[in-house]
């Protein structure tokens, strides 16, 4: 086993980024902005959002990917182009459609001011079963739960209440410096 | 009727667990779709050839008004007003090719139909699954009104109003309203309403999609509902002229018919229709006012009114022609409706294809020129401009294509080659060729059929239901 645990390797939930339920897609990524600010213990930055709702319980992440993707243009084809690879067709000819698509689309800057007014909860990202993680667990653990589900965080629980969030930017850091010892 | 309750029952839940995967309950759609008292209304009949194979099986089923011809079983279902042809089915000696496979027929191939609900749906040609052969079978599956099953083996499938599955082997999946769909194989897919298909793996793919706002005037579909919208009202309208066909014993022809083509006793032919040779008109068919030239064919379902059609034309199960002119060799594709006004009218021009399940309804003359495909729907030349190409530049595509709602990805020439050799053979098979020798079709060996008709359980537990019976020769 390692020397490591997941207490000592995740960052507690006052210091990460944090949103009331019903917050814009803006509230998120001010409140990201200031806790990367506020948070220097590494070089690694947030990344994500988590979205609380009245009672401060954790109910969903909102990471880079899903504000991105409320950037991507929305009407009625864009069901109809989700389901071309159902019927068959190409990746590269979907992907073509796509593009031609985004090319027809409005500019950015107004892509970013539409969606800035957007709800968190309509893009963020329910933690599923296997994303959370006791404080007490080995870091050996949370490798094998990141690996198999393929998350890149965990949540930190004590008892029934989540106390902060394992990155796997934290626990990559652990890894390296572990190896940097075995070779020393 | 409690046994017959029981069999509905029965083919709902068995069709409920093939579509847990879709979490698609088809009860809230069919289970007030055909009153079950409507069931012992009707006889079911049969016919007798000696061109066909005559071996009918059918056990625990209730038949109302259905057709069978060939070698066929029904078990455990309930068939309301259905067609099932069995006369383009494999004999025994046949060789069938698939791929490099020559794959020889071991025994005569039927039709198998079990746990299954068929209302108003037409069953025809064979299987083209090289596993199975021998049988085609329809497995736990309800399809609804003026369905079509072509070809196509399907086991778990729900089929809306007017869709149609065509040379397909299909499992558990769900064909909205409307939809055709003609893929090879696919399994576990809710394809929505409106949807046209038409896919060769590794050659093309061909998908065009109904805008949904202006689909639901010709037909839509909610549960708890019978089908509603222009077609059904259109075939509502028509319906008296079949009651009288359906109800005579006997019917004098009233018009010359040549020896060479075939009028089937079950169309309905209304004044001033011409039949010339090698034509082939088959049950349910609604003639008014048609002239039909030499080889031309009208199939099960089809309307043909105050129209003329120059000859070789295919005019596919369920399509409608109103107040147009075809050139020669047109394809009509299934469930088509093609309305020009007397005023107004709809001219096609040779060769052209019309896809299957493509909607004309105009109200000024609209003229297709020859060697067109056309698709979708459309009301006007602006609409025709996008739902339609020649057949040339469609043969020119070898990458990709969107046109409106439209996609094709593929080789194109070889989607147009392969829609000119299904014509060819559809011709043949129904006798358009024939030069009084050689060629002989539908149209010649449905000439002299004989009819049976064969009667429900009057009351009683079994009301409804059939008992078993067996015919053979």
């Amino acid at each position: 086993m390692s020397d490591y645990l997941v207490k000592e390797l995740m960052v507690p939930l006052s210091e990460y980024a944090t949103v009331l339920e019903g917050s814009t897609l803006f509230d998120a990524v001010l409140a990201l902005e200031k806790a990367q600010e506020e948070f220097d213990h590494t070089k690694y930055k947030h990344r994500g959002v988590l979205i609380l709702d009245k009672n401060k319980r954790v109910i969903g992440k909102l990471g880079q990917l899903d504000v991105l993707r409320a950037l991507e243009p929305k009407n009625e084809d864009s069901g109809k182009i989700k389901e071309l690879s159902q019927f068959g067709f190409s990746y590269n000819f979907v992907h073509k459609i796509r593009k031609q698509r985004r090319l027809k689309a409005a500019p950015l800057k107004d892509l970013c001011s539409k969606a800035s007014k957007l709800k968190v909860e309509d893009f963020m990202q329910a933690p599923s079963e296997g994303e959370f993680i006791e404080e007490e667990a080995s870091l050996e653990m949370a490798i094998m739960q990141l690996v198999m589900g393929r998350h890149i965080s965990l949540l930190v629980t004590r008892g029934k209440d989540i106390i902060g969030i394992l990155r796997m930017t934290d626990a990559f850091a652990a890894v390296f410096h572990t190896m940097k010892e075995c070779e020393n | 009727m409690k046994e017959l309750e029981k069999l509905l029952e029965r083919i709902i839940q068995r069709i409920n667990i093939n579509l847990r995967e879709l979490e698609y309950d088809v009860s809230p759609f069919i289970k007030n779709l055909v009153p079950l008292h409507q069931m012992v209304k009707f006889y079911a009949f049969y016919g007798i050839t000696p061109n066909h194979p005559l071996d009918l099986v059918f056990r625990h089923s209730s038949l109302a008004g259905s057709y069978f011809l060939g070698k066929i079983r029904t078990r455990n279902s309930i068939l309301y007003k259905s067609d099932i042809r069995g006369d383009e089915l494999k004999q025994k000696g046949d060789v069938f090719q698939y791929q490099k496979f020559e794959i020889p027929i071991t025994r005569d191939e039927g039709i198998d139909i079990e746990d299954s609900f068929l209302i108003k749906t037409l069953v025809h040609n064979f299987s083209h699954d090289p596993e199975t052969l021998e049988k085609f079978f329809i497995r736990d599956t309800v399809s609804t009104h003026y369905a079509n099953i072509h070809g196509s083996p399907i086991d778990g499938c729900f089929l809306g109003p007017f869709a149609t599955v065509d040379l397909t082997s299909m499992r558990d999946c769900v064909i909205g309203t409307f939809s055709y769909v003609q893929a090879g194989e696919v399994g576990h897919l809710n394809v929505s309403p409106g949807t046209v298909w038409v896919r060769n793996p590794d050659e093309f793919n061909f998908l065009y999609r109904h805008p949904l706002n202006k689909l639901n005037h010709y037909i839509n579909f909610i549960a708890g509902r019978l089908p509603q919208g222009f077609l059904m009202d259109f075939v509502d309208d028509r319906k008296e002229g079949f009651q009288r066909v359906f109800n005579a014993v006997n019917l004098e022809q009233s018009f010359p018919v040549p020896s060479n083509a075939s009028l089937d006793r079950y169309a309905v032919i209304k004044p001033k229709t011409h039949i010339s040779e090698n034509v082939l008109v088959a049950q349910r068919a609604y003639l008014q006012n048609a002239w039909l030239g030499k080889g031309a064919n009208a199939q099960e379902n089809c309307y043909i009114i105050n129209s003329r059609l120059e000859g070789c034309n295919v005019t596919a199960h369920g399509a409608k022609i109103i107040e147009a002119d075809l050139g020669k060799n047109i394809f009509v594709g299934f469930n088509s409706f093609l309305r020009g006004r007397a005023d107004s009218r709809l001219t096609i021009g040779n060769e052209s294809i019309i896809m299957p399940h493509t909607i004309i309804d105009i109200k000024k003359p609209l003229t297709i020129p020859p060697e067109h495909l056309v698709w979708g729907l459309i009301t006007n030349s602006q609409e025709l401009a996008s739902n339609s190409m020649t057949l040339k530049d469609f043969s020119k595509i070898n990458n990709g294509l969107i046109k409106g709602n439209m996609s094709f990805e593929g080789n194109g020439a070889g989607f147009v080659t392969a829609f000119r050799e299904r014509i060819h053979h559809i011709l043949e098979a129904n006798g358009a060729f024939f030069d009084g020798n050689k060629n002989r079709g539908h149209a010649q060996k449905n000439q002299n059929i004989s009819f049976n008709t064969i009667q429900p359980y009057p009351d009683g537990k079994l009301q409804g239901l059939y008992p078993a019976i067996v015919i053979q020769p």
